[in-house]
């Protein structure tokens, strides 16, 4: 069966921030240096031959960047400057809004004015809602106590809504993905035995991301490690124990410690990472997409309005504490809707998925590799 | 004769090429030994200017009146010791050389055969030069203008620069204009540069020239005589047929395109949105690159070597298609910039000066470059309904193993270059021969490449070998150079070795007539006699090994002289065996 070759597929990727991808001779230097690449994986130099080649299915289907990290090495090797590094960046990105069935995800990666309206749209709604609640509901006062219109046990409602709704698109497009890489691929037949005894992989590399660790350069990994470790403290505290930190006057130090490490957490690794791009201290922030920017300056805005609003409220000052609560949220709801299902942060579902299901492929190309009658046996058992 | 012989004996060792192997001094003395040899002597470098001098010297202080030079080849070096021959006042084929170096030294080990071998070849070259006859070489005029025969880029070159030269010139065009196949070309790679352009210039030059006669719709029928001596027929195509009197003749007749429909997968004559690089040329030219409906191209397929590089129809590259494609590319962007461009290559060969950077720059327009197999040309359908291109093109993509289809509105072959099929015509009118693809043949491949077998005859542009712009006009420029040097001169010398036929003994059987490779033998129907023209004989001796009179003797290669040459290397070795 041929397949279709799209001899627009690097223009293509090219909205998506790739960059000099003709450039590339295929002398495989990348390959050669990359850690990970070798036995069933040749990245970087696969993929930018399908590029070359136009294979958008083969492309679609590839989970290989997945599997790579920007260490940045193969970039720093190649002899014609074709930044593969760069452009497995740019496939990442691209895959994102292949498997998002909205296209939502396209829109903002191929356009960062439409997302930063969406941003902007949506933080508008998030403070007019807020403000159009509060001032029919009672005072804007925010926290526990007389009055407040968002007390700790509303939030959690609010939140678990959103939380279902963000697991719902991610969940539809993390199908897609097993469609496109392993379930749609008719060469391919993997045993349900495999997908149960293989589910330990997803939160296996979600919480310890120890795939990164195997670049050579560890002080990415590390710090992703810190970013992720930030957010998901900040994420449990809200969901689970919002109201330890509300509470007052007294501070609850055993949730504060958690949150007070997580804010630093955050606010380090955006510095970390902003210097990073402007100065490009290393490889991988050397070519920055407009994503990249606005990611990292919603993620400055949501800290620094949460740190201010926690020292205005622990300080006395209820009135400017809740004016900055609402722009808090105003960063944080654009943040976690359109991030979370089409943007950057869908990495956190794509990435452990991706090793999950590469896991499966590894399996699935066992069976077919094997002789017949044991294949038989497989395919009956499966 | 042979009893006041004086023979100089001239054993060289060639640095070590000879005397590694071969014993230079032993064979030295053998030889000195022989009836005859005033002197013997070996030396380093005999061809060096120490050796021809000493060569020189030993003529006039020993009265020398025979050499032998045991040395390479005589393809090497016999002119250099026939001058020093010429430089005593001897006769310059009262030489003989003995070939020890490729005939002995290169191609033996032992040194006792080589040397035993060595002085055999030696003695055969000293028996033989008593023999031999001081001969004198015959002088003929060279008629100043030239023919040329094809008015594209190489012939529209030699004529210009020849014209130029203030020489007279016929140049015969078989079609009603000037220009060949260059004329059917828009740009050149890899400037980019209107072949229009390049071609306007060298017409004016060519119809502004009073030296210059333009023969269109012409063709030569007859070519008769020998360099600097040759009567050309020329006839017109309602017009007069002319007789020319010319001293040269270059042929410029270039190439024409493979036949495309041959490979029947490509879909060529099937689908009218295949076709070939001329037929996208001259869309290129009248500027309308479209689909055979109108439409406006949104996908081109580019297919390489087609006809070329595959055993099956011509193993050779056709060496412009690669550049050519790369060209389109640059071409078809820059007219439809939204229009995706795939080439689909075997190799690309962007040789020469600026291709690579051309090729670099191609890719740069993102160009697709997708490889198949030589034998496995792409398969050319037409797209199903509803697809946003008229056809598919199907490709074993030799680097990823991929079977790709590819999206094409104008799928564009680029056909090779193939002799022409009535070269054979043309090669038998004026004498030279061809190859296996039917290409003429030139002397040398490398030292005389726009020489011919036949003297006096000139090959220059696609002709000979499908090559590019560049390649044509310096092979033109160099034929013109050839011709001038003769027409300098004025006058032709004829090698004073040739056959010869005794009239009172020929038969008038006519067999040599049909044998004699070179068309040197004619006959004479009142006298009943065949006779030789010298100045076209070679030498070769098949019509004297032919004469069933024994009436053709060839000068230098008399039956004595071989005869006593055999008896030479046969002298030794026999007593050796016995």
């Amino acid at each position: 069966m041929a397949v279709r070759a799209n001899p627009h597929l690097i223009e293509e990727l090219e909205k998506y921030g790739a960059q000099d991808v003709v450039k590339c001779y295929h002398c495989g230097n990348c390959s050669a240096t990359c850690p990970f690449s070798g036995g069933t994986y040749l990245f970087p130099r696969k993929s930018m031959r399908y590029l070359q080649m136009g294979l958008e299915s083969r492309l679609r289907a590839t989970l290989e960047p997945w599997l790579c990290y920007y260490c940045g090495e193969c970039s720093d090797q190649c002899p014609r400057e074709a930044e593969p590094g760069e452009t497995m960046m740019s496939m990442r990105r691209w895959l994102t809004s292949r498997y998002d069935f909205t296209g939502i995800s396209a829109l903002f990666y191929r356009s960062w004015r439409a997302e930063l309206i969406a941003i902007v749209v949506v933080a508008l709604l998030t403070g007019i809602g807020l403000t159009i609640f509060g001032l029919t509901y009672g005072d804007l006062n925010v926290y526990d106590g007389e009055g407040a219109f968002l007390p700790a046990a509303a939030i959690h409602r609010f939140d678990w809504a959103m939380a279902i709704v963000l697991v719902i698109l991610l969940g539809i497009n993390c199908v897609r993905m097993w469609w496109f890489t392993v379930g749609g691929d008719r060469g391919v037949r993997v045993p349900l035995r495999e997908y149960l005894k293989l589910a330990f992989l997803v939160p296996l590399h979600f919480f310890t991301q120890k795939r990164f660790r195997q670049c050579n350069e560890k002080r990415p990994w590390a710090v992703h490690l810190v970013l992720m470790f930030s957010y998901l403290t900040m994420l449990i505290l809200i969901m689970f124990f919002l109201h330890y930190l509300q509470d007052g006057p007294a501070i609850n130090w055993v949730a504060h410690g958690f949150g007070y490490a997580a804010a630093l957490g955050l606010v380090g690794t955006a510095i970390y990472a902003v210097h990073g791009r402007i100065k490009k201290t290393e490889t991988h922030y050397r070519h920055s997409h407009e994503t990249d920017w606005i990611f990292l300056g919603l993620l400055a805005l949501v800290s620094a309005t949460g740190i201010i609003q926690h020292v205005l409220h622990r300080t006395g000052q209820p009135a400017a504490a809740n004016v900055l609560y609402v722009a808090h949220m105003m960063g944080v709801v654009p943040m976690l809707v359109l991030e979370v299902p089409f943007s950057k942060w869908s990495h956190m579902a794509y990435r452990p998925l991706a090793m999950y299901l590469s896991a499966l492929r590894e399996k699935a190309v066992a069976v077919e590799s094997a002789p017949a009658d044991k294949r038989a046996a497989v395919a009956q058992t499966a | 004769m042979k009893d006041d012989c004086r023979i100089g004996f001239y054993i060289c060792n060639c640095g070590t090429n000879i005397a590694k192997v071969v014993d230079a001094e032993q064979v030295c003395e053998r030889i000195a030994g022989l009836p005859g040899v005033a002197c013997a002597r070996a030396y380093k470098y005999m061809c060096s200017n120490p050796g021809q001098e000493m060569i020189t010297r030993d003529i006039r202080e020993r009265g020398l009146n025979r050499v032998v030079v045991a040395a390479c080849s005589p393809r090497m070096h016999e002119p250099t010791f026939r001058k020093a021959l010429e430089a005593a006042g001897l006769n310059p084929y009262l030489l003989e050389m003995a070939n020890i170096r490729e005939q002995c030294s290169w191609v033996h080990d032992d040194p006792r055969a080589a040397t035993a071998k060595a002085c055999d070849l030696a003695h055969a070259a000293v028996r033989r030069v008593r023999y031999h006859q001081p001969l004198e070489k015959v002088e003929a005029s060279y008629a100043p203008a030239t023919l040329v025969l094809g008015g594209g880029i190489a012939g529209l070159t030699v004529a210009v620069e020849l014209a130029e030269a203030s020489q007279p010139v016929y140049l015969v065009e078989r079609e009603g204009k000037l220009g060949g196949n260059v004329g059917r070309a828009d740009l050149t790679a890899p400037y980019l540069d209107s072949a229009r352009d390049i071609l306007a210039e060298k017409i004016a030059r060519a119809e502004a020239s009073p030296k210059l006669d333009i023969l269109l719709r012409s063709e030569l029928v007859e070519l008769r005589g020998f360099v600097g001596n040759f009567r050309a027929t020329v006839r017109t195509t309602g017009g007069p047929t002319r007789d020319l009197a010319v001293g040269a003749v270059v042929v410029c007749t270039g190439y024409q395109e493979f036949d495309a429909t041959r490979i029947e997968r490509l879909g060529y004559g099937r689908f009218p949105d295949v076709i070939t690089s001329f037929e996208l040329e001259r869309r290129l030219r009248m500027g309308r690159l479209e689909t055979d409906d109108g439409r406006i191209p949104r996908y081109v397929s580019i297919v390489h070597c087609v006809g070329s590089r595959n055993p099956r129809y011509h193993p050779y590259c056709s060496r412009v298609c690669c550049m050519t494609a790369l060209k389109y590319g640059h071409e078809i962007k820059s007219a439809l910039p939204a229009a995706m461009v795939t080439d689909l290559y075997v190799d690309m060969l962007s040789f020469g000066k600026g291709g690579e950077d051309f090729y670099r720059r191609t890719s740069e327009l993102k160009t697709m470059f997708l490889m198949y197999e030589k034998g496995d040309p792409p398969r050319v359908r037409a797209a199903e309904p509803g697809d946003d291109c008229g056809l598919l093109v199907q490709v074993n993509e030799r680097l990823s193993g991929e079977v790709i289809d590819v999206p094409a509105d104008l799928v564009v072959l680029m056909v090779g270059m193939e002799a022409r099929a009535d070269g054979g015509d043309v090669a038998r009118t004026v004498g030279i021969s061809q190859d296996r693809q039917g290409w003429f043949i030139e002397s040398h491949p490398k030292l005389a490449p726009v020489s011919t077998a036949t003297e006096g005859v000139y090959i220059a542009g696609c002709c000979q070998s499908p090559k590019d712009i560049p390649d044509s006009v310096a092979q033109a420029r160099a034929a013109a150079a050839m011709v001038l040097a003769h027409v300098a001169q004025g006058k032709i010398e004829v090698d004073a070795r040739f056959a010869e036929i005794d009239p009172d003994r020929c038969s008038g059987c006519r067999m040599c007539n049909e044998l004699c490779p070179y068309t040197a033998i004619t006959f004479d129907p009142d006298e009943r006699r065949s006779s030789v023209q010298s100045a076209l004989c070679k030498a070769c001796g098949t019509c004297v090994a032919a004469c069933p009179s024994g009436a053709i003797t060839a000068r230098h290669f008399t039956d004595k002289q071989i005869f006593e040459q055999i008896e030479g290397v046969l002298a030794w070795s026999s007593s050796r065996s016995s």
